[in-house]
């Protein structure tokens, strides 16, 4: 009897730390989208009620009219989009093989691919900024994409990994005596299999890219071509700050991450767990 | 026989090329070319380049400057660990023990981590900035304080306002990953202990722990890596003030590189990193060893 109270006691206790939590989790997000719809005039008056009292879309006219931030949100989703590409098509060919096919050479391959991820990006940043000035590259959009490769195959690869070892291998053994080949059994045998897995980690790839600041701060210095995390650091740099546009900005920007996140939540939970006993 | 010989063929080279391909030119040719450069004049605009020998290593390390962004670095990354750690495990072992709503909370609670680093940035800075501030004027309001607090420019105050920040942003990540380490355990081994008579307490170092223990090790060394190495936060909310109070190593780099432009210079710091971090590691490493014995 005395343990069952206790247990409720615990179990009530557990409840108000979550929603304290929880609260915690979520108000800068609320805070940045009911920002983004109030005046500056209610911005700057305290106490500001939590709801704006009269909508405006002020802020999002003058991000998307005077500063052109679209222009720049059409640069991160062009570079995200197509380094999502990349390292999907990469990664998933690499972890298959091996898988499959060099499953020794594959697992030094794999932790040296984890060593990578104990590099910092300042230090890769020096000879990647180098390099690409060599070959033409810097201040490109091509450069950054290549340069997000750097990060997002390595995880991706490492995640895909886990998911082919599900594949049951008296499945593909059936394709071959079809007369099928290597190629044509991992597109229209192994790759539906684990499309669930490689859906995952396209997203979780395009929010990685879509947030990345680092490499794209050091590699891209002209306007036209910035991504959006560099370009909401550049507004700050503006004589007057204008926290109604700057949230305005980030209600864009964060959103898409979000409503991302959220359509992965089940697998992100499983994926460091799995990796772990690879 | 046949499978053996069909694994050798010259296609299967072809799926694994691209990854090697990248693995060589983007990872370990800069490191190695990093390594070189650290032993180099390199700058970011001259283009003439001569060997200083270990002329780079000598002026960083005589430099107190690095000395305090090493300390400052080990602090924070201490500190934001224990608080990822401490947040994220009760956070899971909350929802462990709640019967309605997981899922709610656990999508509520994961939202910080789908934040951008520049947005955490922005929008923190824009909730504690001291003079319009919410979270100040709120204070204020509420007669906690007689003044306005200035989170991000006071001396005192800044260091644990961004360790806040960085264990708001990290938890989720921790949480995420016990909570399913803790769904890997057997049910049996608790009830087996329950009818053994052992307390919660008793339940969780003798049955839980060993058991996560393997996720747990890499979960700390992926964090302490991280946030050692981890650049933009810190530098987006203060960029290493007020008066180098909050310079890491990463952000000492940077300004080394970028703005003395002295990239020969920043590769040397960041491989004395790179050693740093790898003896780290390999504590950890011996330390789960040895629980691992004990147990």
């Amino acid at each position: 009897m005395h343990g069952l109270k206790k247990n409720k006691v615990r179990v009530a206790g557990s409840y108000i730390y979550l929603t304290i939590l929880a609260l915690l989790a979520v108000f800068p997000l609320l805070w940045i989208i009911v920002s983004s719809f109030k005046s500056n005039n209610e911005m700057n008056k305290f106490p500001t009620s939590f709801f704006p009292k009269e909508l405006t879309m002020r802020n999002y006219n003058l991000v998307f009219e005077e500063l052109k931030f679209g222009n720049n949100m059409l640069n991160s989703l062009i570079v995200s989009f197509a380094s999502t590409v990349l390292t999907v098509v990469i990664a998933a060919l690499g972890a298959y093989a091996v898988v499959r096919f060099f499953p020794k050479f594959g697992k030094l391959l794999t932790q040296g691919l984890i060593l990578a991820y104990m590099l910092p990006t300042i230090l890769l940043a020096v000879p990647y900024s180098i390099t690409l000035g060599q070959v033409g590259l810097l201040n490109t959009r091509i450069g950054l994409i290549i340069i997000y490769l750097s990060f997002s195959v390595p995880y991706a690869l490492w995640l895909l990994v886990g998911f082919f070892k599900t594949v049951p291998i008296q499945i593909e053994e059936a394709a071959s005596v079809d007369g099928a080949n290597k190629f044509q059994i991992f597109v229209t045998v192994v790759l539906p299999i684990v499309a669930p897995g490689i859906v995952a980690v396209a997203i979780y790839t395009f929010i990685n890219t879509w947030n990345e600041f680092l490499y794209s701060l050091v590699l891209i210095n002209s306007r036209d071509k910035m991504t959006v995390a560099v370009a909401l650091q550049s507004l700050q740099g503006q004589e007057i700050l204008d926290w109604g546009v700057m949230m305005a900005a980030s209600t864009v920007v964060v959103i898409p991450s979000v409503i991302f996140f959220m359509c992965i939540q089940k697998f992100i939970a499983g994926g460091l767990a799995a990796g772990s006993d690879k | 026989m046949k499978i053996r010989k069909k694994k050798k063929s010259p296609g299967t080279v072809l799926f694994i090329l691209p990854t090697v391909l990248l693995f060589v030119l983007l990872l370990l040719y800069p490191v190695l070319s990093s390594v070189f450069y650290s032993f180099t004049n390199k700058h970011l605009i001259k283009t003439r380049l001569d060997m200083v020998a270990f002329e780079n290593y000598a002026s960083v390390l005589r430099d107190k400057e690095y000395w305090n962004a090493l300390l400052t670095s080990s602090k924070w990354t201490l500190i934001c660990l224990a608080g990822q750690f401490l947040i994220g495990f009760t956070a899971a072992l909350s929802l462990e023990r709640i019967k309605h709503g997981r899922t709610l909370f656990r999508t509520l609670l994961i939202v910080p981590w789908a934040f951008p680093t520049i947005i955490i940035a922005l929008v923190w800075k824009y909730l504690l900035n001291g003079v319009s501030g919410f979270i100040p004027n709120l204070l204020l309001k509420l007669n906690w304080v007689s003044a306005a607090p200035q989170f991000l420019s006071n001396k005192d105050l800044v260091f644990p306002t961004l360790v806040f920040i960085n264990v708001w942003f990290g938890f989720p990540l921790i949480m995420v990953n016990v909570l399913s380490a803790l769904q890997t355990v057997p049910k049996e081994l608790y009830e087996a202990a329950r009818i053994d008579g052992a307390k919660s307490g008793q339940q969780f170092f003798y049955i839980t722990m060993p058991q996560i223990n393997p996720v747990i090790t890499l979960l700390l060394i992926l964090r302490t890596v991280w946030i050692f190495n981890n650049f933009d936060l810190i530098y987006l909310i203060t960029g290493g003030g007020p008066a180098g109070l909050t310079k890491t190593v990463s952000i000492y780099a940077y300004e080394v590189g970028w703005g003395l432009k002295s990239l020969g210079r920043s590769s040397a710091v960041s491989i004395l990193s790179l050693i740093f971090l790898t003896i780290v590691i390999v504590i950890l490493l011996q330390l789960q060893k040895k629980t691992n014995k004990n147990e």
